[in-house]
């Protein structure tokens, strides 16, 4: 199974790939970093790529109804539901 | 029918004759755009190991005329077959990601194939970029109300108009079986480099570049075309 430390490391590489931010840029993300409204890189169709490659990347499905604007306020938000995703 | 012959495309040629012809199938969609760059860069490093590097605009994609929406996979796959019945000499094909689609009409030596990918990934990334645009802009809408809608009527996927024929194509379409097939994924085992194709703003990689090419000369030796 996948543990947290490692989704950790999963979702900032997947984000340092899409945002093209950097591998410095990716490991300072904290809980709080904005993403969607904060990071100009991050429009809608970044959203929708990102969403496809936890999916790849985690070995998981993601419904439509799960995902609501709040995933995407802060790196903090995305990782808690990758993980509540990953662990089922 | 616009006549996919008026199509453009970008050719590098080497100093003398061509050891042989890569023909470079791009990703599709947006994807092509972000890789582009990077693609003739490593053409570029073919052309100077003695290669002819062909990398064709597809209908409805670059620079065509022909309207996306009258396109699908099945004339993009002939569209190919045909870039290749005008290559003098062998021809190695070199596809990119959803390129793997459609790269397996052409009469070639060999492929090489750098991270395929399923037609339905690519289209659930366009769909979800819809509904999240639409959700920005108050308008209800989901995956599957969409996909239902794809069904009888044109479909604006990230500024790509998608005709019923194509939404359905790309939703089944997998790389289908070709031989002699080299496919490599990045990585240390693959090619070193970052996906490109995934950034949200383009950018290059020349160091990638040169592996690709030089991962692509080596499997045309491999294979014994040159």
């Amino acid at each position: 199974m996948t543990d947290n430390a490692t989704v950790d490391a999963i979702l900032r590489a997947l984000l340092a790939d899409v945002l093209g931010l950097g591998e410095r840029r990716a490991a300072a993300l904290t809980d709080d970093s904005g993403l969607f409204g904060a990071l100009p890189e991050f429009d809608s169709m970044a959203v929708a790529t990102v969403l496809t490659e936890i999916e790849d990347r985690l070995g998981i499905i993601i419904d439509d109804d799960e995902i609501d604007g709040e995933i995407f306020e802060t790196y903090g938000n995305l990782l808690a539901f990758s993980e509540r995703k990953v662990a089922g | 029918m616009a006549a996919d012959a008026t199509e453009h495309q970008l050719r590098i040629d080497p100093a003398g004759a061509p050891r042989a012809t890569v023909l470079i199938v791009p990703p599709l969609f947006d994807e092509a755009n972000r890789l582009r760059r990077t693609l003739v860069l490593a053409m570029r490093e073919l052309a100077a190991d003695g290669f002819a590097a062909v990398l064709p605009d597809l209908p409805g994609q670059n620079e065509s005329l022909v309207p996306l929406d009258l396109v699908d996979l099945d004339r993009w796959q002939d569209a190919l077959a045909k870039n290749a019945d005008g290559i003098d000499g062998p021809i190695l094909v070199a596809s990119v990601r959803g390129g793997a689609l459609i790269d397996h009409r052409p009469a070639a030596s060999a492929w090489w194939r750098l991270a395929p990918v399923g037609g339905a990934p690519l289209l659930r990334t366009m769909l979800r970029g819809r509904v999240t645009a639409d959700r920005e802009a108050g308008i209800e809408s989901s995956l599957d109300s969409l996909q239902a809608d794809a069904q009888t009527a044109t479909l604006l996927l990230a500024g790509n108009a998608l005709s019923p024929a194509m939404v359905a194509q790309l939703g089944s379409a997998e790389p289908q079986p070709v031989a002699p097939l080299r496919s490599v994924g990045l990585g240390a085992d693959g090619i070193a480099g970052t996906p490109l194709w995934l950034r949200a703003e383009p950018g290059e990689d020349a160091a990638m570049a040169g592996a690709i090419a030089s991962d692509i000369a080596a499997w045309s030796k491999t294979c014994g075309i040159s």
